[in-house]
């Protein structure tokens, strides 16, 4: 059983400031869907306020098409994996799996059935009996999941539940994450400001900014097709070119920078007039080194100043003519040996891969 | 060296009790060491009819005092009742009030404890004796003018204070989320208080129930003027010292200490037990958990000799010595006692005798020649000095 997740119109102020503003968003039912912005851009007030915990000031949180507003946190169909677990710590593991059954007046028997099926869900089977502290940070994690499933909510929303982890194991819990949300089959909503953690994970991501919504769609439509220059600097890699658009082709536009003109796709819904301040984005991995018989259609002259071995990349960081820096990365197992620092070299890259998008702050800065 | 420090700090902290424990087996009227009379429980069960045929209660005989410990334990168990929740609820409102608030809360909550507990205690005095008088006769009335029940208030306007304070302490580290996790969980309220704040408190209400007993059994300024014609021990005991005080007195603190004692050593031996539960079932989770290159083997929870251990033996030593000189200068028993009552009354004989021989005639007491005024006649100078003075008209 799951449910589509509807924020219409959503607002939630603390004084005179926006947390959140004029979000609207629709999750539909067995989805699993990411919001994704950096730290305190309202990603865990928006959560707040679909699980009840927080009133919009204006707008509405419908679940499965019904208006929530004045409908508790208990009484929603909602469970929340919050941000810092939350367990209860004067209770063993299996009680606190099955708190949300005691607490609706299900039987011992019944609860001690259900939480045994749970603690196998989340392979902790026979740990029932331990006390919370006596879990590694994985385990927490994944009882704070067992014990938010026990009612069999309808939607499921985490707050940044693998943020506390190591890396290693925040790898692991993505996949386990992912695989418990196959099998129970209802409505994920994560919370993160990891994007790569968003990508891995969900059917569609939601990029938030100081309280709005940037961008809603399917991970790599995010990743290739930003909306904001906000979105293409947040979402994985990007190097700004910083100019003046000169001509529109088609889908294409050119722009004019301080280092010479390129070739960018614009965006469907960004369309742009020569002249305006535009910004083109070029990944560092979308950046070559031309070889033999290869044609970009852009070409940029570069100064390499710094290299940095990341194991499966290298990636070099160089300056242009007119002082701005780009990062550009190749796979390990192409020979970099004659790329030194204070060489210059010519890069090319595909117009088709390189977005132009009007001129706007970045993520960086 | 810090031994050193650390016996005088102790030495200053007990020896006065010690000392008066000592007191409470010596036979003799007043509480004293030496002289010593006889080794004797007389303070502690019957007392003393003394040869004047006055009673010198002991502990077991003093009807006064067993009142005075009833009313102290009744007046214990209303105030912890009353004070316990008053402090919690109190300390939950801190949670919830804003801010600005907050402070302002705080410093009017805690101010009953910097008031002095004679004024608490008069004013409830005054405060009930005025209700008691709008009711005329009937419950009011008779709980407006109860010395327990008026105890009872006064004692609990100051004693949840305390306990608020306990509360505040331990609600600092209250984890909100989990609140919000239970609702979340479909709890309600009443069932968010009930099992999860309620348990965490736990202790806190553990704590305070006892800190707010043992401060209303030994509260003395606020309850002397609040317990109107009732007594309580603390009362009693302040009576009583006012009529010189008695080994008796001796016999009773030794009896606390006692209780104490063992109080404190059960719940040590209870705490210590369920630590040692603990520490095994961690032990046990470990083994499983780890790989076992990473147990210790050689690891052993060994025996270790506390060092409280010479404190023990040192009263052990001194408890020795003066036994033996007890049981070798015979000063037990009760043929000691006969012998040394049977010496006071034969001195006390004699001074009646030479009091009965140097009695004094009728006249000599009612004054003689001291008595009249005749002689301070003229401190005035002359009388006839003002007789031409017409007077003030
Ligand atoms: N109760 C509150 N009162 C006032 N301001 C608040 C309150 N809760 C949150 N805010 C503000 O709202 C903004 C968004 O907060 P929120 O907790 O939603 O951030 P977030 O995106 O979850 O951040 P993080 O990734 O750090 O958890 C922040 O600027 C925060 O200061
Ligand atoms: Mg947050």
């Amino acid at each position: 059983m799951s449910a589509d997740v509807e924020l219409s119109d959503v607002s939630v102020t603390f004084g005179s400031f926006y947390a959140a503003k004029n979000v609207n968003v629709k999750v539909n039912g067995g989805e699993f869907f990411s919001f994704l912005g950096p730290s305190g851009c309202g990603k865990t007030t928006l959560l707040r306020a679909i699980s009840g915990f927080q009133e919009p000031s204006e707008g509405k949180v419908l679940i499965d098409n019904k208006d929530m507003s004045g409908i508790g946190p208990n009484k929603r169909p909602t469970a929340l994996i919050f941000q810092n677990l939350a367990l209860f710590p004067l209770m063993s593991v299996s009680e606190n799996i099955a708190f949300s059954l005691e607490v609706r007046g299900v039987s011992k028997e019944e609860r001690k059935k259900r939480a045994d099926e749970l603690l196998e869900l989340i392979a902790l089977e026979g740990q029932g009996d331990k006390k919370v502290h006596q879990l590694s940070g994985g385990q927490k994690q994944r009882v704070a999941i067992a014990r938010a499933l026990a009612v069999e909510p309808k939607v499921l929303l985490l707050d940044e539940p693998l943020s506390a982890l190591d890396l290693k194991l925040r790898q692991r819990m993505r996949t386990e994450l992912r695989e418990i949300q196959k099998r129970v089959n209802i409505t994920f909503i994560y919370i993160t400001h990891d994007q790569g953690e968003a990508l891995t994970m969900s059917d569609r991501i939601a990029v938030m900014n100081e309280g709005e919504l940037e961008q809603i769609g399917k991970c790599d439509e995010v990743y290739n097709n930003p909306l904001t220059p906000f979105v293409a600097t947040f979402v994985g890699e990007n190097n700004p070119l910083y100019g003046k658009v000169t001509g529109i082709e088609g889908d294409k536009a050119k722009i004019e920078t301080a280092d010479g003109q390129y070739l960018a796709t614009m965006n469907e819904s960004k369309k742009l007039n020569i002249g305006d301040e535009s910004i083109a984005f070029v990944r560092p991995e979308s950046l070559f080194i031309p070889r033999d018989g290869d044609n970009f259609d852009n070409k940029i002259d570069v100064n390499i100043e710094s290299f940095e071995f990341e194991g499966n990349l290298k990636n070099f960081y160089a300056s242009l003519k007119s002082g701005a820096k780009i990062k550009f990365s190749v796979p390990n197992a192409i020979d970099t040996s004659s790329i030194t620092s204070g060489s210059s070299i010519v890069l090319g890259f595909e117009s088709s891969k390189s977005v132009i998008l009007p001129k706007a702050s970045l993520a960086i800065d | 060296m810090m031994g050193i420090y650390i016996f005088i700090f102790f030495a200053y902290l007990f020896g006065p009790l010690i000392i008066m424990s000592i007191t409470a087996f010596n036979s003799a009227e007043f509480p004293s060491i030496t002289p010593w009379e006889c080794f004797s429980f007389r303070w502690f069960n019957e007392g003393k009819i003394a040869y004047d045929g006055q009673h010198l209660a002991g502990l077991l005989s003093d009807w006064r005092l067993h009142d005075g410990i009833i009313s102290s334990l009744i007046i214990g168990a209303g105030v912890v009742t009353l004070s316990v929740p008053i402090g919690m609820a109190a300390a939950i409102v801190l949670t919830q009030v804003r801010s600005q608030l907050r402070d302002i809360y705080y410093s009017i909550s805690i101010m009953p404890v910097l008031f002095p507990g004679v004024i608490i205690g008069i004013s409830t005095v005054v405060l009930w004796d005025r209700i008691a008088g709008l009711g005329g006769e009937g419950f009011i009335a008779d709980i407006g003018r109860n010395g327990i029940f008026l105890t009872i208030l006064a004692q609990t306007c100051f004693i949840s204070t305390y306990c608020f304070l306990i509360f505040v302490a331990r609600l600092q580290r209250f984890d909100q989320t989990q609140e919000e996790a239970a609702l979340d969980l479909g709890a309600s309220q009443t069932q968010v208080f009930f099992k999860i704040l309620v348990p965490y408190l736990s202790p806190a209400i553990a704590s305070a129930a006892v800190i707010a007993f043992l401060f209303s059994f030994e509260n003395y300024n606020t309850t002397v003027f609040s317990i109107l014609s009732d007594q309580t021990l603390t009362t009693v005991i302040a009576s009583k010292v006012r009529l010189g005080i008695s080994p008796a007195l001796s016999a009773l603190a030794l009896t606390i200490i006692a209780l104490t004692i063992i109080a404190a050593v059960t719940y040590e031996v209870l705490r210590r037990r369920a630590e040692k539960r603990y520490a095994e079932s961690q032990e046990k989770f470990v083994k499983e958990k780890a790989a076992d290159n990473r147990i210790n083997k050689k690891y052993k929870a060994g025996f270790k000799i506390p060092k409280g251990i010479t404190a023990i033996l040192l009263i052990v030593v001194f408890a020795t010595y003066g036994a033996t000189q007890i049981v070798k200068n015979d000063l037990y028993g009760q043929s000691c006692i006969d012998a040394a009552d049977k010496e006071k009354k034969s001195k006390f004989l004699e001074q009646l005798q030479t009091l009965e021989s140097n009695e004094l005639t009728d006249e000599e007491l009612s004054g003689g020649s001291l008595g009249g005024n005749q002689d301070y006649g003229d401190i005035f100078g002359d009388p006839s000095l003002f007789q031409d003075f017409g007077g003030f008209d």
